[in-house]
């Protein structure tokens, strides 16, 4: 086994904490139950590391198996990326998609070799019809790094596919080709949405964060939904701004729904617009040139804080379109001008 | 009692006689003994005793709240008239209407398309089924607004509802549903044809079922004869038409063998025939069937 190959497998097995470190291998599958069970899992990591390198030389193993745990790794720590959105699209009239995993497979792997020759390409599919693909990059007279590789992971027979936000920029539009080209689409777009959240991510892209519908055979009664309120029931205290709470209480829950919301950690404003002032006079309304500044809500659940901030009294209801529509629309970066 | 003995010295009989009294105390105090535990439980006899008859008093004064509240909730209704029983006929009829109304509601259900208002429209459930097997439901919440459009809904993202809807929500809410209706039980079908072969034929397969997520295009190795010499076969089918359950296209290939004697020649071109009219999970049944017929000539 080539050494650069035993020291990127050492590499990620310590990156792996010790309590997930058996499924982990497991799920890899590519050392034996016997061999696993050669290996003493209470002993320093180092040594456990070192027994483990010592199995994984015994079986010869490849570039392409190391590929694999790090795949395996990155699936289990999703939030350590952060994720873009890549949304493809086809000309008009195309004939039905008749996805085939194999074609798509080895086309992708084409077009990566054929422009740059010195490439890893590794793939692992998912149980929810996805498929996680792993680029490590290297050029035509260096090797590939298989240190800063990129993720990408792609839902079959729909236009999105989600990549690990890569330091490596100029092999996005070769990256973009590839996926395009392989899935059998036209053309391909970054979208305004980014997050560490490979689930929230998804369920905003397919629009399937809402997942309550109201049938007949269903037995939750609606009363149930108001006593999220929490006002004290004894009737000898009178809440002098009921109706009001009642108000936020009402529109909160038609803007945000009961459902959980996605989750996102910012939201950013590019702002462009001309200074608008109720007084007259001041410097900056005389500016021609629209003022260029930045807003960004950080949070860690964005949403569900924005959807706290009316009922909070921290902010009037009904919010501002602009942060109530992030999920519908499904941007978190927005660039605001004058109309 | 046994009387002392004069015929036996004094020491003797005053054992006698103290041992006779120690009898006697022991006596006593086993009787005491006794007599205090009958007592005891008698007592405790008598505590339970009156428990329980507290414990009656109480249930039935409960018996009796209940009766007096529901008659009283009854009077109210009924407003205390004459004809009191009649009235509370009527209620009862009208609950009995309601219920059964609510249950047409529910079993709407297995017609595959039924809805139910919101507060903002209507919410359209679709509940596919294949071959009399009832599968997954999807929902459509739909705003009623002009234009009218789709609120939120469990559709998987790979059907074409955005072009069904451009092409028919606004001018033809009926198409669009049946429409809907039609691409979602061609899928659900497909699916469940694929999942039962996995699940209930994977002897005959001699490799995984490749499949895609619209289960429009699968590919699958398999043998008559498990275990058995002759060649697998190779299928590829592919369903071009997203509201149908059966392939348009079909090829069956020999793996390995180049020119098939005519005997495997008829074989596989009757596979591509069953695989384009029957299926697929009723074609792998038949194949079992006949492997059986097979076996039974064996035997005899």
């Amino acid at each position: 086994m080539d050494e650069t190959i035993a020291e990127f497998i050492k590499r990620t097995i310590l990156k792996i904490p010790m309590n997930e470190l058996t499924t982990i291998l497991k799920a890899w599958d590519f050392l034996s139950e016997n061999q696993l069970q050669t290996v003493n899992f209470r002993q320093r990591k180092e040594s456990v590391v070192q027994h483990l390198i010592h199995l994984c030389e015994e079986k010869h193993a490849s570039i392409s198996d190391a590929a694999q745990l790090d795949i395996i790794y990155m699936q289990f720590h999703q939030h350590q990326k952060v994720w873009d959105v890549f949304q493809m699209s086809k000309g008009p009239g195309e004939d039905v998609d008749l996805f085939d995993m194999k074609q798509f497979k080895n086309s992708f792997k084409k077009i990566l070799q054929r422009a740059l020759k010195n490439v890893t390409v590794s793939f692992r599919e998912t149980e929810e019809n996805a498929v996680w693909i792993r680029i490590a990059w290297g050029t035509q007279y260096t090797k590939p790094n298989q240190y800063k590789p990129t993720y990408v992971v792609y839902y079959s027979q729909t236009p999105y596919a989600f990549t690990s936000s890569s330091m490596l920029r100029r092999n996005t539009p070769l990256l973009g080709q590839a996926l395009t080209i392989a899935s059998k689409h036209h053309q391909i777009v970054k979208m305004d949405l980014r997050s560490r959240y490979l689930d929230s991510l998804k369920a905003i892209v397919f629009k399937q964060y809402n997942q309550t519908f109201e049938t007949h055979n269903s037995t939750t009664p609606l009363q149930e939904r108001s006593l999220g309120l929490d006002i004290n029931m004894d009737s000898r205290i009178i809440h002098e701004n009921i109706v009001e709470k009642e108000r936020v209480q009402r529109i909160t829950q038609e803007t945000f729904g009961d459902y959980p919301q996605p989750q996102l950690e910012f939201a950013q404003y590019k702002l462009e617009t001309k200074f608008k002032s109720g007084l007259n006079g001041s410097i900056l309304a005389e500016r021609e040139e629209p003022l260029r500044c930045l807003i960004k809500f950080s949070s860690p659940h964005l949403l569900e804080a924005l959807k706290s901030l009316a009922p909070a009294g921290i902010a009037d209801a009904p919010l501002s379109p602009l942060l109530t529509c992030i999920p519908n629309k499904r941007m978190n970066y927005f660039k605001i001008r004058d109309k | 009692m046994e009387q002392a003995n004069p015929l036996r010295p004094d020491g003797e009989s005053k054992g006698g006689v103290l041992a006779h009294l120690e009898r006697l105390e022991t006596q006593v105090s086993r009787s005491h003994k006794q007599s205090e535990e009958l007592q005891s439980v008698q007592a405790q006899e008598g505590a339970l005793g009156t428990k329980i008859h507290k414990l009656r008093r109480l249930r039935d004064e409960l018996r009796a709240a209940v009766r007096h509240r529901r008659a009283s909730v009854k009077a109210c209704i009924a407003n205390v008239e004459p004809n009191q029983t009649v009235e509370i006929n009527e209620q009862e009829a009208l609950e009995e209407k309601l219920e059964n109304v609510k249950a047409i509601l529910q079993a709407y259900h297995f017609t595959g398309l039924s809805g139910k208002l919101t507060s903002r429209g209507v919410c359209v459930c679709i509940s596919t089924a294949f071959e009399g097997n009832l599968l997954d439901s999807y929902f459509v919440d739909l705003v009623i607004q002009k234009p009218l459009r789709i609120h939120h809904h469990s559709v998987p993202v790979f059907i074409p509802l955005e072009e069904i809807a451009a092409k028919y929500l606004q001018t033809n809410i009926q198409h669009f549903l049946f429409s809907l209706c039609e691409y979602l039980n061609a899928y659900s079908g497909r699916k469940y044809q694929a999942d039962r072969l996995q699940s209930d034929f994977a002897a005959l397969l001699t490799g995984p079922l490749q499949r895609n997520p619209l289960c429009n295009l699968l590919s699958f190795t398999y043998k008559l004869d498990p275990g058995g010499q002759s060649f697998p076969f190779c299928a590829r089918l592919l369903y071009k038409d997203l509201t149908a359950t059966l392939p348009t296209d079909v090829t069956v290939t020999c793996q390995g063998v180049e020119v098939l004697s005519t005997s495997w020649e008829e074989q596989r071109a009757s596979h591509e025939t069953l695989f384009c009219t029957k299926p697929l999970h009723q074609v792998f049944a038949s194949f079992t069937r006949k492997g059986e017929k097979l076996d039974m000539s064996l035997v005899s």
